[in-house]
Formats: C-alpha cells, structure tokens, sequence
C-alpha cells in the first residue's frame, strides 16, 4: 500500500474508532454515519471498535493489586534516604565545627562575637 | 472520601514527605501502589511491572520537594509513571507497530458472549491477548490509550500528563486505538489460521 493510501485508510480507521468511542459531534458523527449507512464493511469495522472497547473498559474495572515487595522496597528506600540525609546533616555539622575550632586555634580567623 | 478530600489529604501527605517524613510517604505509596503497578502493566506487561514501579516510587522520593501542587498529585504521578515506562521501553529494541494492510481489521463477536460489559466477564487468555496486543502499539499511543480507555482521564489530562497540546493528546489516543484493533485483529486471525492447521 502506498503512502497516501495508507494515511487514507488510517484517517478512516481513525474516524470510525472515534464514532465507535462516541467522541465525534455534528458534521464529523454525520460523516461517520453516512459512511458506515454505505458500506458494511465499515459498520463491521465499528462493532469490532465496539468489542475491543468493552474488552477494555471491562479489564480496566478489574482490580489489580500492587505486590507488597513494590511498597517495602520504596520504603526501605525513602528511610534509609532519609537515614543518609540526616546522617549527613550530622556529619557536615561535626566536621563544620572541627573546622571552625581549628581554624580558631591557628588565628585563622578571629572568634566570633 | 470525596475525591476532593484525597486530593487534599495527598497534598498535606507530599508536604510533610518532601520535609522528609517518610511515614506521609509510606502512606502515600500505600495509597497510590495499585495506580503505578495498574500503569506500568499495562504499558510494559509483566515482566518490566514490577521494577518500573519500584523507579517510579525512587523517582517520586528523590523529586517530591519539586512537586508544587500546582496540578493534582495523582497527575504528578501519572507523569513519572508514564515517562518512567517510557524511557524502560526506550532502552530495549523497538517493536514495530503492525502494518495496516488492504483489509478492514475486523474482531470477530466472542462465541458464547455479546458485547454487554456484563456478560464480558475478561477470561485469562483474553486478557493476554490484549497486553500482547498493547505492544504492538507504539509507546507513546499505548500510553495515551491507556489513560484515556483504561484509566478514564481526560484529553486535558492526558495532555498534562504526557506534556502535550491537547490536539496531540487526541490524536495520539485515536492513532492507538486503531493500532490496537490492527493488532488484535491480526492476532485472532493467525490464531484461527493456526488452529486451522491443526485441524
């Protein structure tokens, strides 16, 4: 199939998906109907629309469930994140001081007020 | 709840996590687990679910101070969600989208069912067929579908979600859902010339 034809025969898959998924309004919905009022082959492309999107809607109100292995690992993470940040926070104030006692002993830089 | 509570209640849970509580975290996980997984298996099936979602979960720790409430969380998290599974799909070979061939792609009525959302009750090979079908469809459509077929959302969230005009939102879910019935189109009819052959 050659281009053009292609991309005319997906603009046609296309509209009649949208009318199948009641998203067309006006002259567009009328379009699709004339076409789909022509030719049989469209109407059976527009319940085959039809099927696959109650498949859809039906798998979509199935509940899934998270495995519990996703939720811990993401937990884990954030506190041993949150453990590292803190523990950072420790160590930069620890070293700050050292530093600034240092720097004091050697007449780095003159005691603060 | 209402839905307006929640949005509320994820808000005050995102400000303490970003101040580093990890317990408003846990239970922002807790609560929005089932999303993420629902997202990341249908965008990338089984075997890329699981650890998509642990990233999603790493990525929303480490940029949740970035989060300014500006939309809802949960379309925060259907952003990292999507771009999560989009970059995992990046990485591996990219799967052709099926050819549109001469024919109509046509679905044949289920035998024994119709089309009532009742009586339609998914069986497990059904299920797999439409995941098989999913990645046919290119990244960036199946996710839009997605959103729209299986999640409910919007074009305008959609196209938040996806960082698009609204236009391309539309057209990304139209061009999905065509891909989709090519796909799964195909696959019945190798199916029944297959079970042809046997017989």
């Amino acid at each position: 199939m050659n281009a053009r034809r292609q991309e005319d025969a997906w603009a046609l898959l296309e509209l009649i998906g949208s009318y199948a998924a009641r998203e067309l309004e006006g002259e567009e919905a009328r379009e699709a109907e004339q076409m789909l009022f022509n030719r049989s082959d469209h109407r059976h492309l527009a319940e085959s629309y039809a099927r696959m999107l109650v498949m859809l809607s039906t798998l979509s109100v199935e509940p899934v469930e998270a495995p519990e292995v996703i939720v811990s690992y993401a937990v884990r993470r954030a506190y041993l994140s949150a453990f590292l940040r803190q523990a950072e926070q420790v160590i930069r104030g620890l070293v700050g001081d050292y530093v600034g006692a240092l720097t004091f002993y050697f007449g780095l830089r003159p005691a603060q007020q | 709840m209402s839905a307006k509570d929640h949005a509320a209640e994820d808000r005050d849970l995102v400000i303490r996590a970003s101040e580093g509580d990890v317990e408003a975290f846990t239970k922002l996980v807790r609560d929005n687990s089932s999303l993420v997984y629902r997202v990341a298996l249908r965008m990338l099936g089984n075997n890329d679910a699981q650890d998509a979602s642990q990233e999603v979960w790493v990525r929303v720790w480490r940029n949740i101070t970035s989060f300014r409430g500006e939309s809802a969380f949960s379309t925060w998290l259907y952003r990292i969600t999507v771009n999560t599974c989009l970059s995992i799909r990046q990485k591996e070979a990219r799967r052709e989208e099926r050819e549109l061939g001469d024919e109509v792609p046509y679905l044949p009525e289920p035998s024994g069912g119709d089309a009532d959302p009742e009586a339609a009750a998914l069986n497990a090979e059904r299920r797999e067929e439409i995941q098989d079908a999913l990645q046919h469809v290119r990244a960036e459509h199946r996710a839009a579908l997605i959103l729209r077929h299986m999640e409910g959302l919007s074009y305008a969230e959609i196209a938040k979600v996806l960082d698009v005009p609204d236009g391309t939102a539309k057209g990304w879910v139209s061009r999905g859902r065509a891909a989709l019935l090519i796909a799964l189109a195909q696959q019945r009819s190798q199916e029944n010339m297959g079970e042809g052959d046997v017989s």
